[in-house]
């Protein structure tokens, strides 16, 4: 079996069980590609003004319309899914990995360490994000950085709890166990048989870690503490469409739709995932 | 020449919220080189933490009040991080009830194999140690992942990796426990086989008498943290001196004959909070005598064996005259 074969026959498995999964599915990675390669495509440019009259609505020349500044609204907002991805997945794979590190060896080494990771993330957790953003954004600036800062921040207790709460569940686990006796150090422990029994947990956290980055920095942004202009997130744009709702709603519906979208899919995504690991460990583990 | 192991009213107890449970309440044990000795009792009754004690594998919540445990006179407890980690890798092979728990799932069982004999160990050495396990086939049980074996297959894997170096000792807690009934046997064997190859010695930690009579050539038998009765196998299953092995012998199914009533232990086995100062067996014992319930009965050498009972004599002596005591 090749893996065209393999492709083809996952994909008419999952439409066959979870049609909204794979709705989902295709949703993301338009998006992804969209924000990968949109710059590229002869729409338009994204920060040439008065290309067209100002806010124009919805036509075949300007399928988004165009913003106060006459510019086309359509690259802006691809430009926007561009920057709410890449900022939002940046951070979390940025605190993904922290967050891993330290719910491992808080659920496996415990004692001291756990107690102080563990009281940390919960500290963090009753934190509202957008308290650290504004005060990350007071300290350091408001700007692109500053937006990923915040985002990881409010993204780590996330990891944290659900990898600790994981690692304890496997740490009385036989093969841990014999491992230990095999004299295998907890740095090695950890590496070689904890990781990758995290791993599964892992994903499905990280597709849920992605939504929610996208929430906190879509309302950084709409706030003015993320992505400055003339640069433009799905947030800036919502903020920016939102002072011309009554007469130009085209630019508030179309970033805010792509948005929703966007977490939407990712979400679908993760619980499709989900529902592939979970039934799977639960017959493997017993 | 000393014992392999040696646990000295060895006392420990798990710390609760609010309390602390006494799991070894001055537990005496001894296994010699070469020998297979299986420690029976109900659950609760300590033999998980004994066992767990030989490589100091203990909870976090466990502490120990008294008395030590020496592997080879040394003491565990005293033993640094590195001479424990050692004795753990070069000494001791565990093998743990559910086979599938013990293996881990993400990872091929060739790969589990490799690094349960350390080093960059050859294909062919991996195939021999589970061929050695009676694994047929052993290539392509390499290939696979723990999910893919039959219970009993990947119990004779786990087999393998626990005597991969060689093991001075191997602890087996209720090693066939979650087997089905018609392989028990034979795994038994094969661990049995395998001990004997590398002359290693064998703790089974077990509740069932019938296997363990025909598979150990010695028990220890274990009530609330204490061991009350060390002897031969066939010696102790044919003529126990404690009344808790024979209460045991006596509810066991799996060796009665047709037409033979079970006899059930009334009551519960105690959980013991603090150093018992009488009998803790006396509540549900049918033998007892005042002097049970106000005297701690100390572990002595009674005839051919170890017992921690006041009237260990007279319930021997009933079984050379073969009548029952009369009730009084």
């Amino acid at each position: 079996m090749n893996a065209r074969e393999d492709v083809n026959n996952a994909w008419a498995m999952l439409w066959r069980r979870d049609r909204l999964s794979a709705i989902g599915l295709v949703l993301l990675a338009s998006l992804i590609l969209l924000g990968l390669f949109g710059p590229y495509l002869p729409l338009g440019d994204a920060t040439k003004i008065a290309v067209g009259p100002r806010l124009t609505p919805p036509s075949w020349r300007f399928p988004f319309g165009t913003d106060e500044l006459g510019r086309s609204f359509l690259p802006r907002v691809i430009l926007g899914i561009r920057a709410t991805f890449f900022l939002s997945a940046s951070a979390v794979l940025i605190t993904s990995c922290l967050g891993t590190v330290l719910g491992m060896t808080a659920g496996y080494l415990r004692g001291a360490a756990d107690q102080v990771i563990a009281r940390g993330a919960d500290v963090l957790f009753a934190f509202p994000a957008l308290l650290i953003g504004l005060l990350i954004a007071a300290v350091f600036g408001p700007g692109k950085s500053s937006a990923i800062v915040v985002i990881a921040v409010a993204a780590l207790p996330l990891f944290v709890r659900v990898i600790r709460s994981v690692t304890l569940g496997l740490a009385g686990r036989g093969f841990i166990v014999a491992a230990e006796v095999a004299g295998a150090s907890p740095m090695r422990i950890m590496r070689v048989h904890i990781l990758p029994n995290v791993a599964g947990a892992l994903v499905v956290q990280l597709t849920y870690a992605l939504s929610v980055g996208m929430i906190i920095e879509s309302a950084l942004s709409f706030l003015g503490l993320g992505v400055q202009p003339p640069d433009a997130s799905l947030g800036s744009l919502l903020r920016q469409g939102s002072a011309y709702l009554t007469f130009a709603p085209w630019l508030a519906l179309s970033s805010g739709l792509v948005l929703s979208g966007a977490i939407m899919s990712v979400n679908l995504v993760g619980d499709a995932i989900r529902d592939v690991l979970e039934p799977l460990k639960g017959r493997s583990l017993t | 020449m000393n014992a392999l192991v040696e646990a000295r009213n060895l006392t420990i107890a798990y710390d609760a919220p609010g309390r602390s449970v006494l799991a070894l309440d001055g537990a005496e044990l001894k296994v010699e080189a070469k020998e297979s000795l299986a420690i029976v009792g109900e659950s609760g009754s300590g033999k998980s933490t004994l066992g767990m004690a030989i490589g100091r594998l203990l909870p976090l919540e466990a502490r120990r009040l008294n008395g030590d445990l020496l592997f080879e006179g040394r003491s565990v407890f005293d033993a640094s991080d590195e001479e424990l980690r050692l004795l753990r890798r070069e000494k001791l092979g565990f093998i743990f009830q559910n086979p599938m728990t013990a293996l881990d799932p993400t990872m091929r069982v060739g790969r589990q194999v490799a690094l349960a004999l350390g080093g960059r160990p050859k294909i062919h050495e991996i195939t021999v140690l589970l061929e050695r396990a009676e694994l047929s086939d052993p290539e392509r049980i390499m290939r696979h992942f723990p999910h893919q074996l039959s219970g009993g297959m990947a119990q004779r894997v786990a087999i393998a990796m626990a005597i991969a170096r060689e093991p001075r000792l191997l602890i087996a807690d209720e090693p066939t426990a979650s087997l089905d009934s018609s392989i028990r046997d034979r795994v038994m064997a094969t661990l049995t086989r395998l001990r004997r190859e590398t002359s290693s010695s064998l703790v089974i930690l077990s509740h069932d008498l019938h296997m363990v009579g025909r598979h150990a050539d010695r028990i220890a038998v274990m009530y609330a943290g204490r061991v009350v009765e060390t002897g031969t196998s066939d010696r102790v299953l044919r003529f126990p001196a404690h009344p808790y092995t024979r209460a045991l012998i006596t509810a066991a199914a799996s060796g009665a004959s047709r037409g033979v009533r079970l006899e059930p232990i009334p009551g519960a086995p105690p959980v013991v909070t603090a150093r018992a100062e009488s009998c803790a067996f006396a509540p549900r014992c049918l033998a007892r005598q005042s002097l049970c319930s106000e005297r701690r009965p100390e572990t002595r050498r009674v005839v051919d064996r170890i017992v921690a009972c006041h009237f260990a004599e007279r319930t021997l002596a009933q079984h050379q005259v073969g009548i029952e005591e009369p009730s009084g």
